[in-house]
């Protein structure tokens, strides 16, 4: 077995980083639930509830985005 | 009711494109591309295009290609949706054609800033937004026309990667799945693949967020951040106050970070995703183009996004929280009369 210990921890690492990514998928789940029982309950503030969804979804994919551009980062040797 | 027949001409040059799409995608097979973070310099590793006084070397990366393809459509859209909006003013008051498109358009963002930010603070807000949003969907959008990240000069690396070419003609080539010394740099790559781009547009709108800030509320506006009223009535309480108002200083300075990072972020895991794909994949090229619908919705949601946060940050920046006491005032004025 041969290999360069720098590129399997370059690996490892973009792996590590992305548990993040976790967090974000329980938060967008949890705002997804939120603006649908919403629309349930009162189908009037469809437009409202998607607008602010959309825009909360936004914000918790912002972090597991950080999360990819670290991973990027990593694999893609740019640090 | 004799309807004309309808011919669905579009369904068959869809599937004449998916056709022609599995046929090349058959004889020049996609090839994982070498992906990099930065953008790539058109004339090679290190060589400077201009040399500025200040700034300095200045690299030809293929971005700039992509701005001004970008810049110059914006213009051309502008001037024929004004010529249509004109005529319309002309004769009889109903806009047609785009710039019917265009009025649609701006008098939905209008709405949402109105209920965001208050009549008052909705004709200051809304350029920003709007001005944000439509050039972020032009520079999402525009990267995913064929052409992007396909075409362009063929360099030569020394170290590591690197695929074959086979001459096809002329000056032409093709990049082939073995291994070689040889990697493609685009002549037009998307400009929100570029971090300066978002950075810019990020510092832009954080900027432009506390100068809204100080219009509205004058010098009283450092107080969110500098906070000493409340210091001497309430010690406690008011060195609280004062510690919240610094975490407001850094959460101002973080929002250009996860402006830049957010649209780059994205649109970086965009083409990443499509290279992959379409590189594993090889001769079945539908899934890519799928991928690409795909695109073009994150595309639409962050170009949205990128403005929605923008306005909603500055009609925050316009309230502060003197916000009870000139509701009082309001209060007052009303018994007054």
């Amino acid at each position: 077995m041969e290999g360069n210990i720098l590129d399997a921890a370059r690996f490892i690492g973009a792996g590590l980083s992305m548990i993040g990514a976790a967090g974000a998928g329980v938060g967008i789940g949890l705002s997804v639930q939120g603006a649908l029982t919403g629309m349930a309950r009162n189908p009037d503030t469809y437009g409202n509830l998607l607008t602010n969804m959309i825009l909360g979804i936004a914000f918790s994919e912002a972090i597991a985005i950080y999360c990819l551009v670290i991973a990027f980062l990593m694999l893609f040797k740019v640090v | 009711m004799e309807h004309p027949k309808r011919r669905p001409w579009r369904r068959w040059v869809v599937l004449g494109l998916m056709i022609v799409g599995f046929v090349v995608g058959g004889v020049l097979i996609p090839v994982q591309p070498v992906i990099s973070v930065k953008a790539e310099n058109l004339q090679g590793e290190g060589v400077a295009w201009l040399h500025l006084p200040i700034v300095g070397e200045l690299p030809l990366v293929n971005t700039l290609p992509t701005l001004v393809v970008t810049v110059l459509m914006i213009v051309v859209l502008a001037f024929f949706a004004n010529r249509s909006m004109r005529r319309s003013q002309r004769t009889d008051l109903v806009p047609r054609g785009i710039g019917n498109l265009m009025e649609a358009f701006f008098e939905l963002i209008y709405n949402l800033t109105e209920g965001s930010a208050g009549a008052k603070w909705a004709p200051v807000i809304f350029p920003w937004f709007a001005t944000i949003m439509f050039y972020v969907l032009f520079a999402n959008l525009l990267k995913l026309i064929p052409g992007f990240e396909s075409i362009g000069v063929i360099h030569h690396i020394e170290h590591g990667g690197g695929h074959g070419i086979q001459a096809l003609w002329g000056n032409w080539f093709n990049i082939l799945p073995v291994e070689g010394g040889y990697m493609l740099v685009p002549f037009l790559r998307g400009i929100s693949v570029d971090l300066n781009f978002t950075v810019a547009l990020a510092l832009i709108s954080v900027v432009m967020i506390q100068v809204v800030g100080f219009r509205a509320q004058g010098i009283g506006y450092l107080s969110k951040f500098f906070n000493f009223t409340t210091m001497f009535k309430k010690p406690f309480f008011g060195a609280m106050d004062f510690l919240v108002g610094l975490l407001e200083l850094i959460s101002e300075l973080s929002k250009i970070l996860s402006f830049a990072f957010r649209l780059f972020g994205n649109m970086f895991a965009g083409i990443v995703l499509v290279a992959i794909v379409a590189g594993l994949l090889g001769k079945i090229s539908i899934l890519p183009s799928m991928l690409m619908m795909f695109e073009l919705f994150i595309g639409l949601i962050q170009a949205f996004v990128f403005g929605m946060l923008t306005m909603v940050f500055m009609a925050q920046a316009t309230q502060g929280h003197g916000h009870e006491e000139q509701q009082a005032e309001a209060h007052a004025e009303v018994h007054e009369i």
